[in-house]
């Protein structure tokens, strides 16, 4: 079966203002299959929604560009695309929401008018068809009195609402593909839950794809079937998700995994991550979490490692992948 | 023993007007009494949704709000009654952290600059200003060396460091912390909450730790006060409020964290609509319009605070109400996990010298 996506090879540079370049992606690849829910991790910096941005060919123009590898949706590669044919493909094809859902509607129109625009453009229908459409999508997505609400502006929206809002937008041309880049974390734990559930549901009615790019190991846990995990601008990590939590091979998901407190253990200290995140334009030789680990070696320092097949579906870029073979869990290595 | 910190039915109403000097036309209700103490040593967490009112809380206990009714004693003390001047000695007993690393610390000041002035505004350390700010700085893990350095040359985690370090110059006995670590990345959390444990146990710093994340507020507080629209719903010790959650405001909010643990039976609560318009809040229990088991009696009369064994909790109803079943789910135990982990010292106050090369400019 052929992905849905593609993405090989990946770089995005950046011109920074005293002269040159910056690679805040650098070389990712990774695939998704239909009706299929991908996790992308990671921390500020990591790359995570430039990967996003670069998809949807919404890169700030004049600043950052795709400058290797490709971006192929069901089998065309996205490079080769016209801005018009690109822009048709975007809202109708595959569609993204934004984390911070006030910035990203328009408080001067109505709901309804930002709904109905994208609904007549890419599906060509009548305005009242369209409406019709609209109404139907807002109640799909739980808002309560779709009819008087879709007349609001977004101002009189709650948080969360806001954010039904642009799923209902976003799905309303049923989309192939849905990139949502950290859809609750501007949201409250039991209004995050609901669009947790919501996103579910829709997910399971509609078959829509979604790339899942969030910093919080807990929707990714709810949400994902595969997880990437990414830093510096690189995939660290790739896994089913069970196997990923259970079962996590390279030491900064470790190390990740072990910094979140635990809701049902009792733990004296946490086990944090020393150093710093590394900022995109500081980039060190080898492997980039070096500086951070507990278990380099000279080789982490000298060169970077590629993603190492691991079984399972898994794959590490780690030098020391399988951790527990090569410690071999003597005590003395954790002395 | 007395409390070191004592909030009485403490009451903040922000009145809303037309124009600038126009006649009120309706009243905000922030805090709608709040009472609770902390001993030394001790950290209290105050939980809830945005606009719950806990910020405004911390607010009033440091005096920099006035309340509206209430009074909060320190040491014995009634800071309400306090004239400014009076007030100002006491504010180097109480000091604040805040949530944001960036818009918290003055771009133009140098951190030495910054460490030393309130030292100077409260005459302290006089003519050794300089080994003290160098003291301070290696309190919280960063090397002195960069005393000269500006805020924007340090990352998010670090100008944290440098907002406790300027709230510990004058050596509080208090400290509230507003939403501390929720700006900052996962892994450099964990070192902000880590040096925070640490700081309190060689200090005996307490701590009012203001938090929407449960999972932090579990791992740092003795008590946990939990709010809803100006209301205290539950208050409990950390043990008993998370083992066995009372109010239904509390078993919700515990349901909905989610946990990383994918394939995690257990049972949701999920709450309907949104937190009401804290103009106009519901009559009765302000939980009622989002409460899967509100009766009438809910919205005719406000339930009080009842404690039983130590635990509180605002509900008429929460003896009828058993737990949701899996609201604490047990991980499997994970014997490689934990080694690996076990690996990553944890360390809250890393040595100097290895922060060295770590600086986002150096």
């Amino acid at each position: 079966m052929t992905a849905l996506l593609e993405v090989s090879g990946l770089r995005t540079s950046f011109r920074l203002e005293e002269g040159g370049e910056f690679n805040a992606v650098d070389g990712v690849s990774f695939s998704i299959e239909a009706g299929r829910t991908l996790g992308i991790v990671g921390e500020s910096g990591c790359g995570k929604s430039v990967t996003s941005l670069s998809i949807m060919g919404l890169l700030p123009k004049g600043q950052g560009r795709i400058s290797a590898g490709s971006v192929r949706f069901q089998g065309t590669d996205l490079a080769t695309l016209s801005q018009e044919e690109m822009r048709a493909m975007r809202g109708d094809r595959m569609a993204m929401i934004f984390q911070e859902p006030m910035t990203s509607l328009n408080p001067a129109f109505t709901i309804g008018d930002q709904m109905i625009e994208g609904i007549r453009v890419h599906r060509r229908s009548s305005a009242p068809e369209a409406r019709e459409h609209a109404i139907e999508m807002l109640r799909r997505v739980r808002i309560p009195s779709p009819e008087r609400r879709i007349d609001e502006y977004p101002h009189k929206l709650s948080g969360g609402m806001r954010q039904r809002v642009m799923i209902a937008m976003a799905l309303s041309c049923e989309p192939q593909l849905l990139i949502a880049d950290e859809p609750t974390t501007a949201l409250d734990v039991t209004i995050q839950a609901q669009v947790l559930d919501l996103m579910r549901t829709l997910r399971e009615e509609t078959g829509t794809a979604i790339i899942l790019i969030t910093h919080d190991l807990g929707v990714v846990a709810e949400l994902a079937d595969e997880v990437v995990v990414m830093y510096s601008g690189l995939i660290v990590e790739r896994a089913p998700v069970a196997r990923l939590f259970a079962h996590p091979q390279h030491p900064y998901t470790i190390g990740l995994l072990g910094s979140i407190p635990s809701m049902h253990q009792e733990q004296e200290r946490l086990h944090a991550i020393d150093g710093q995140v590394p900022t995109p334009m500081t980039r060190v030789q080898g492997c980039r979490f070096a500086p951070r680990c507990p278990f380099v070696v000279d080789k982490c320092r000298a060169q970077a490692p590629p993603l190492i097949e691991l079984g399972h579906d898994q794959q590490a870029a780690c030098w020391r992948a399988p951790l527990e073979v090569t410690l071999g869990f003597a005590a003395e290595v954790f002395a | 023993m007395t409390a070191l910190l004592r909030a009485e039915n403490l009451v903040k109403h922000f009145p809303i007007r037309q124009h600038m000097f126009g006649r009120q036309t309706a009243v905000v209700h922030a805090v709608d009494g709040v009472s609770f103490e902390l001993d030394a040593g001790e950290t209290m967490a105050l939980v809830g949704e945005s606009g719950c009112g806990k910020s405004t809380v911390g607010r009033l206990v440091l005096r920099l709000l006035d309340p509206t009714a209430g009074k909060v004693w320190f040491n014995g003390e009634d800071l309400t009654g306090l004239s400014p001047r009076e007030l100002r000695p006491k504010r180097r007993e109480l000091q604040m952290i805040f949530q944001d690393p960036y818009s918290s610390l003055n771009p133009r000041m140098t951190v030495e600059q910054t460490l030393v002035e309130p030292l100077a505004l409260h005459g302290l350390a006089r003519g050794r200003e300089h080994e003290r700010a160098a003291e301070l700085m290696d309190l919280v893990g960063l090397a002195p060396q960069y005393l000269q350095r500006y805020p924007h040359e340090f990352s998010g985690g670090q100008r944290q460091r440098i907002g406790i370090a300027r709230a510990l110059a004058v050596e509080p006995r208090l400290i509230v912390c507003d939403e501390p670590v929720s700006a900052l990345d996962v892994s450099i959390q964990a070192q902000i909450i880590n040096l925070l444990q640490d700081l309190q146990r060689r200090l005996g710093l307490a701590f009012v730790f203001i938090a929407h994340d449960l999972a932090v507020v579990k791992h740092i507080s003795s008590h946990v006060a939990v709010m809803y629209l100006g209301h205290v719903v539950e208050h409990a010790d950390k043990r008993s409020l998370f083992a066995s959650p009372r109010h239904p405001y509390t078993q919700a909010l515990l349901s909905a964290i989610p946990i990383p643990q994918p394939g995690a039976k257990r049972e949701r609560m999920l709450l309907q609509g949104d937190v009401p318009n804290p103009i106009d809040p519901p009559s009765g229990c302000r939980f009622r319009t989002r409460c899967p088991y509100a009766r009438e009696r809910c919205a005719q009369e406000v339930p009080a605070l009842r404690s039983s064994d130590g635990h509180s909790v605002a509900c008429h109803f929460w003896e009828e109400i058993a737990p949701p079943a899996g609201i604490a789910v047990q991980a499997p135990g994970n014997d490689r996990l934990v080694r690996l982990q076990a690996a990553f010292r944890a360390s809250g106050v890393p040595a100097a010298s290895e922060l060295e090369n770590e600086l986002v400019n150096g």
